[in-house]
């Protein structure tokens, strides 16, 4: 069993010069995407299947009409009880024993599944290759003993990737001394979701960045997606069974007939 | 073999209720198969990032004489492997579609740009320098220096192209050497 990995993003670090996302599409060779201005320095605007990684830039309006600018590293959380593994038609989202959750590209189908029940919206399809792609914490590096492309290049030290425990040692004292300079700190995907493999230190709450304050896989649709897989199964089984039968009824009839 | 209807309902309760225990519906674990670097046959060299005056250390991996991947050092002491997003796409100096590579020329007071062979780009250069040169040394005095020319550098040259390049211009005599990044 190989030890269980993770990525701790530590959000009250990130200082937004998205090397991170420049880095993912070097590393990764995915091209870049024509945008237009939206006012923010947000760009591209969401995720997509070429943008694996994305630096989100908040600007809530609240107490007092302080202005303020908040970073928040948009990528795939590898949660443990992964829900786009578990509605996966065709078996292509893998679940690593590592923690890592992967799509196989060859066996991909397309089906869209993963992209309806995510929680965080975060597999995107891509209509050139008629897969879901989404950030794979560079597996490949990572099999090699190297980090992620995006943990090795932040200048500040927000992403830092190594085995779960430790990254929850030094999440749990990031979060110490936050709350010592009066944040209300918190470590989410420490338990979300079976325990996500990329944590984020939140200083406030998660609505604030966009995440769900609790996060739930929709049970009824894995059930649903189960069936699917299940009913017309058998449909096929029973066609050819009866198919069977009445060949055989058939060519009991001729040796009947004789 | 005769099946009522009570004899049925009982068989599939019992199906599902084995059915359920066989297949749950949690994540398979998998175990990932081997995966190969991209850079895995590159010869790597370690150059400094041309951008600003930080001047991080970065990996080049070189692959049949094409530039395949750039990223930070993790063995450099002033980076330790990080890169803003400017030096993290150093990659699109050497490997872009938009990048010049022929020589293009465009005469005095025309409109057009013409292409032209590197030999005569040199060639002509290497006149027209030799041309403004002779004029300032012209007039009988003798100093080791070159006012009428300047050189101004470029934005994306390395640390030892700089280097070649501010010898360049010192051995012709120029003192007005600049560069771009000042590194």
């Amino acid at each position: 069993m190989t030890a269980e990995l993770s990525m701790l993003i530590d959000v009250s670090r990130c200082m937004g010069c998205r090397g991170c996302q420049v880095a993912c599409k070097q590393w990764n060779q995915h091209k870049a995407e024509k945008t237009r201005f939206t006012g923010t320095y947000q760009n591209p605007p969401q995720l997509s299947p070429e943008t694996w990684t994305l630096i989100q830039f908040i600007e809530p309006v609240d107490y007092d009409d302080n202005p303020r600018w908040l970073f928040r590293k948009q990528q795939c959380l590898h949660c443990t009880d992964a829900v786009c593994a578990q509605v996966c038609p065709t078996g292509a989202i893998n679940k690593l024993e590592n923690g890592i959750v992967y799509i196989n590209q060859g066996i991909c189908a397309g089906c869209k599944a993963c992209v309806e029940t995510c929680p965080f919206h975060i597999p995107k399809f891509d209509h050139h290759s008629g897969t879901v792609r989404k950030c794979w914490l560079c597996l490949d590096r990572v099999k090699n003993g190297l980090k992620p492309a995006c943990a090795t290049v932040c200048p500040t030290g927000a992403i830092r990737f190594g085995s779960r425990a430790e990254m929850l040692r030094i999440a749990r004292e990031r979060q110490q001394i936050l709350t010592n300079q009066g944040f209300a700190p918190r470590i989410y995907g420490e338990k979300e979701l079976g325990g996500q493999h990329a944590m984020y230190l939140l200083p406030e709450n998660a609505s604030i960045y966009g995440l769900p304050e609790n996060p739930r896989k929709p049970t009824e649709k894995i059930i649903w997606r189960w069936l699917m897989g299940v009913i017309p199964g058998l449909a096929i089984l029973a066609g050819i069974g009866s198919y069977l039968l009445k060949e055989r009824s058939k060519s009991e009839a001729k040796t009947g007939g004789e | 073999m005769d099946l009522t209807r009570r004899d049925f309902l009982k068989l599939s309760g019992v199906t599902a209720l084995i059915a359920t225990g066989l297949f749950n519906l949690k994540p398979l674990t998998a175990r990932a198969q081997d995966l190969q670097l991209r850079i895995r046959y590159a010869k790597q060299t370690t150059t400094i990032c041309p951008y600003c005056a930080v001047g991080c250390g970065q990996i080049v991996s070189v692959s049949n004489g094409k530039v395949i991947n750039i990223e930070g050092d993790p063995d450099h002491p002033i980076n330790q492997g990080s890169l803003c997003s400017k030096g993290s796409a150093l990659y699109q100096v050497a490997n872009n579609e938009r990048r010049l590579d022929k020589v293009k020329y465009r005469a005095p007071g025309g409109s057009d740009w013409e292409e032209k062979s590197w030999n005569w780009a040199i060639e002509r250069i290497s006149s027209r320098i030799k041309e403004t040169r002779d004029a300032e040394l012209s007039d009988g005095r003798k100093t080791n220096r070159i006012d009428n020319i300047a050189a101004i550098g470029g934005a994306a040259l390395d640390n030892e192209e700089c280097y070649l390049y501010s010898k360049f211009a010192r051995a012709l005599g120029v003192v007005y050497l600049e560069h771009q990044a000042r590194i």
